[in-house]
């Protein structure tokens, strides 16, 4: 389907009830649940008519009757703010490269450049452990800025977080978040030993990715970072390197990129769509959002085509979709920010995530003072999709959560005709390879 | 697909589906402790092969068949993994307003019992799965419950290393765990067997007060000047003596299997505030067909 009838089939038009032709046949996702179900078309022709009823009791009666009503699975009340299992360190709040977009504002988030000094980071680590229990897992991300500007600091908090691991019983996982420009093979070797999940920025091929992720002096950066990369992607076993590439108006190249990073050998490539940047540079308008869509439909078509095939094909987007529909999830928000993740500034400011470093609107306490439990249960209240305009009446809400909290702060939502075709491609992927490979999701 | 059919596709959708014909007691929600009294599985099976080499009781500690190398532990009982018990020691009253005692029994001497499995094994698969841990066995077989020795080592007790599985499946295709149980595990037909079929079994099978389902036990019951009580058993063929009969599916006095299979409505009674109805009070085996 093309990205304009993806657009068309996906509109909104119950927020309870979506239905979709697929080539596997009539489908209906029930929000609440994230439930989908493969339908006859008689089903499905009732359904559509109960969906365009101006009288909301329709489609409530005709869901009793065919025994597709379940118990509320998301509420409008808020949960309580959970523990805080994942961190992300600020750790360099400042950056060698010079991207137009970046939501750091090259790296220092609009202030002054800083290093977080190793006591902070250890509190930081502190702060994470201190309420996990033995049996749970906890996270630490490093991000900046550039994070590897800070090296000894990684190492440091690494080694100490893994100390307390040891003490407590309580097993951390390690991410991190580069450019990619200051790596080198040890730091390949230490991410490998501590099994990092390791996410590169790159945002495209060559000439693309110079234009839109230059040194400071205007200088490409693209060799350079895949020179560095190389011989981390040569040694991952424990560590996963994958790329994230920010799509922009001027790297709409999705199909050939993918293509090219699964060749080089990374774990995953994800894409996903700038939509705000602090000087607005960078934006995808609504044509260019069209254009993604085309785009990431055709990569989805590869990614059905190697899966058919008993192959890999490392497209993240898709590849999360797809396990995500076939669990069901459904939450009222789009990511852990500010309930089971903060982002820690270089000074030990609490943030609802990385983005919101230095950021009032995300503010969560210190690391002296403790997580601002008042302002995350502010937080979660005021950010649950049940109170934002329009994902109440959205059918999509409980799978994009109501889209990224910083984004939607920053410009809206302009990216909902998006967000949903890309949804609906998913669902009929999903249909499909249920029943040709259902092997992928059972075993 | 055939225009009325629906198919539920994806994992909540499953979860929550009320398939056309079947009552509400089917959803897993309705599950009662370890059964699904509309599903028709007992869950207790999936525990039976958790320990690679050997085969348990689903509602004893008890081995009832073992791989090759583990044949000498066939008959014997286990009652520890790791760290964790799978006994518990049983205390409570002996007759009303007595103080906690333990309950010991000439069959059970050391007052023990084991721990239901979905209990007793949750932690261990949460803290060991993959890994092999020191398990704790009787030395003989041990047909009764045997208590935990003070100390160890002891001659009548042997630590063997068992390897605890994984009770979800791997995905080839996306590594990691599925949301299905592991067919090393529980193959074909074991999650259900045991159960009822036709319904009776279970019916019979669950003959005392834990049983949820809506049938009674303990009826007919007075005080007497002792402080205890006199009643029947709701499945007491007849009514005189009083006496709870423990059950016993080979005990004469009980309704057995054979007589709820040929005529349920013949053999069982109507009770009514405890008590069986008044129209039962002097029929003897054979109540007449239209009173009920
Ligand atoms: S942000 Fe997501 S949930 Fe909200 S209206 Fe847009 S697509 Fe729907
Ligand atoms: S708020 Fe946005 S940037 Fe922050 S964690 Fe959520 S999705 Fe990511």
């Amino acid at each position: 389907m093309t990205a304009g009838r993806l657009f068309e089939a996906s509109a909104p038009v119950h927020p309870d009830v979506h239905l979709l032709h697929t080539d596997a046949g009539p489908r209906v996702l029930i929000a609440d649940g994230s439930r989908l179900f493969g339908v006859g078309q008689a089903l499905f022709d009732r359904i559509d008519a109960a969906r365009r009823d101006p009288d909301p009791r329709v489609m409530d009666a005709l869901l009793v009757d065919v025994g597709l009503d379940a118990p509320r699975q998301i509420d409008d009340l808020a949960p309580d703010p959970p523990p805080v299992r994942a961190l992300s360190l600020a750790v360099a709040q400042k950056c060698n490269l010079g991207c137009t977009y970046c939501y750091a504002q090259q790296g220092d988030f609009g202030g002054p450049a800083k290093n977080m000094p190793e006591p902070t980071a250890f509190a930081a680590v502190d702060t994470l452990f201190r309420d996990a229990a033995p049996g749970e897992r906890v996270n630490l991300a490093f991000l900046g800025g550039e994070p590897m500007i800070n090296r000894p600091v990684v190492r440091a908090a690494t080694e100490y977080a893994l100390t307390v691991s040891e003490r407590t019983g309580v097993p951390v996982t390690f991410s991190i978040t580069t450019n990619g420009t200051l790596l080198t093979p040890e730091d390949g070797e230490f991410f490998e030993a501590h099994g990092f999940a390791v996410t590169v920025s790159l945002d495209g091929i060559g000439a693309r990715h110079d234009l839109l992720r230059p040194h400071r002096d205007g200088r490409g950066s693209y060799r350079r970072v895949m020179d560095r990369v190389a011989p981390l992607l040569a040694m991952q076993r424990r560590m996963q390197v994958s790329a994230r590439v920010t799509v922009t108006p001027l790297n709409l190249d999705l199909p050939r990129t993918l293509d090219e990073f699964t060749a080089a050998g990374f774990h995953g490539v994800g894409f996903s769509p700038m939509l705000s940047s602090p000087t607005g540079q960078g934006e995808m308008a609504s044509a260019d959002l069209q254009v993604m869509l085309d785009q990431m439909t055709e990569c989805g078509e590869e990614f059905v085509r190697r899966v058919l095939a008993g192959q890999r094909y490392p497209f993240t987007n898709l590849v999360t979709a797809l396990r995500e529909i076939h669990r069901g999830t459904h939450r009222p928000y789009p990511c852990g920010a500010g309930a089971g993740y903060l982002g820690v500034s270089a000074d030990g400011d609490l943030a609802a995530c990385h983005r919101f470093v230095g950021d009032e609107d995300g503010a969560m306490g210190d690391l002296t003072g403790g997580v601002d439990d008042a302002k995350r249960a502010r937080w979660l209240t005021d950010r649950h999709v049940h109170r934002q305009e329009p994902c109440n009446g959205c059918w999509a809400r409980y799978l994009c959560g109501g889209g990224c909290h910083h984004e939607v702060i920053r410009r809206g939502r302009p990216a909902c005709d998006y967000i949903r075709g890309w949804l609906h491609h998913c669902l009929s992927v999903y249909s499909r390879l249920l029943a040709a490979r259902p092997d992928y999701f059972t075993g | 697909m055939s225009d009325d059919r629906i198919d539920p596709m994806n994992l909540t959708a499953q979860l929550h589906y009320n398939a056309a014909g079947n009552p509400p007691s089917t959803l897993p929600e309705s599950a009662i402790s370890n059964a699904y009294p509309g599903l028709e599985f007992d869950i207790r099976n999936i525990w039976r092969r958790l320990l690679v080499g050997i085969e348990l009781h689903e509602s004893d500690n008890y081995v009832v068949s073992a791989d090759r190398g583990h044949e000498n532990l066939v008959g014997r009982r286990l009652l520890s993994v790791g760290d964790h018990d799978v006994i518990g020691t049983v205390v409570g009253p002996i007759r009303p307003g007595a103080g906690s005692a333990p309950l010991t029994s000439a069959a059970n001497p050391d007052g023990v019992m084991m721990l239901e499995w979905s209990n007793s094994l949750a932690d261990v698969l949460a803290d060991h799965v993959g890994q092999t841990v020191p398990c704790l066995f009787t030395v003989d077989p041990a047909p009764n419950p045997v208590g935990k020795p003070e100390e160890l080592p002891d001659p009548r007790f042997q630590v063997v290393e068992l390897e605890v599985r994984p009770l979800f499946a791997g995905s080839a295709a996306t590594g990691g765990y599925l949301p299905v149980i592991a067919e090393e595990l529980a193959g074909p037909g074991d999650l259900t067997r045991g159960l009822c079929s036709p319904w009776q079994n279970d019916y019979r099978e669950c003959a005392c007060y834990y049983w949820a389902a809506s049938r009674p036990d303990y009826v007919n019951v007075e005080d007497t000047a002792m402080g205890t009580t006199t009643g029947n058993h709701w499945f007491a063929v007849h009514r005189e003596p009083r006496e709870y009969v423990l059950d016993d599916r080979f005990d004469s006095r009980l309704v057995s299997y054979d007589d709820l299979f040929q005529d349920w409505q013949g053999k069982l009674r109507f009770i009514v505030g405890g008590n069986d109805a008044p129209e039962h009070l002097d029929a003897g085996t054979e109540p007449k067909g239209d009173s009920r």
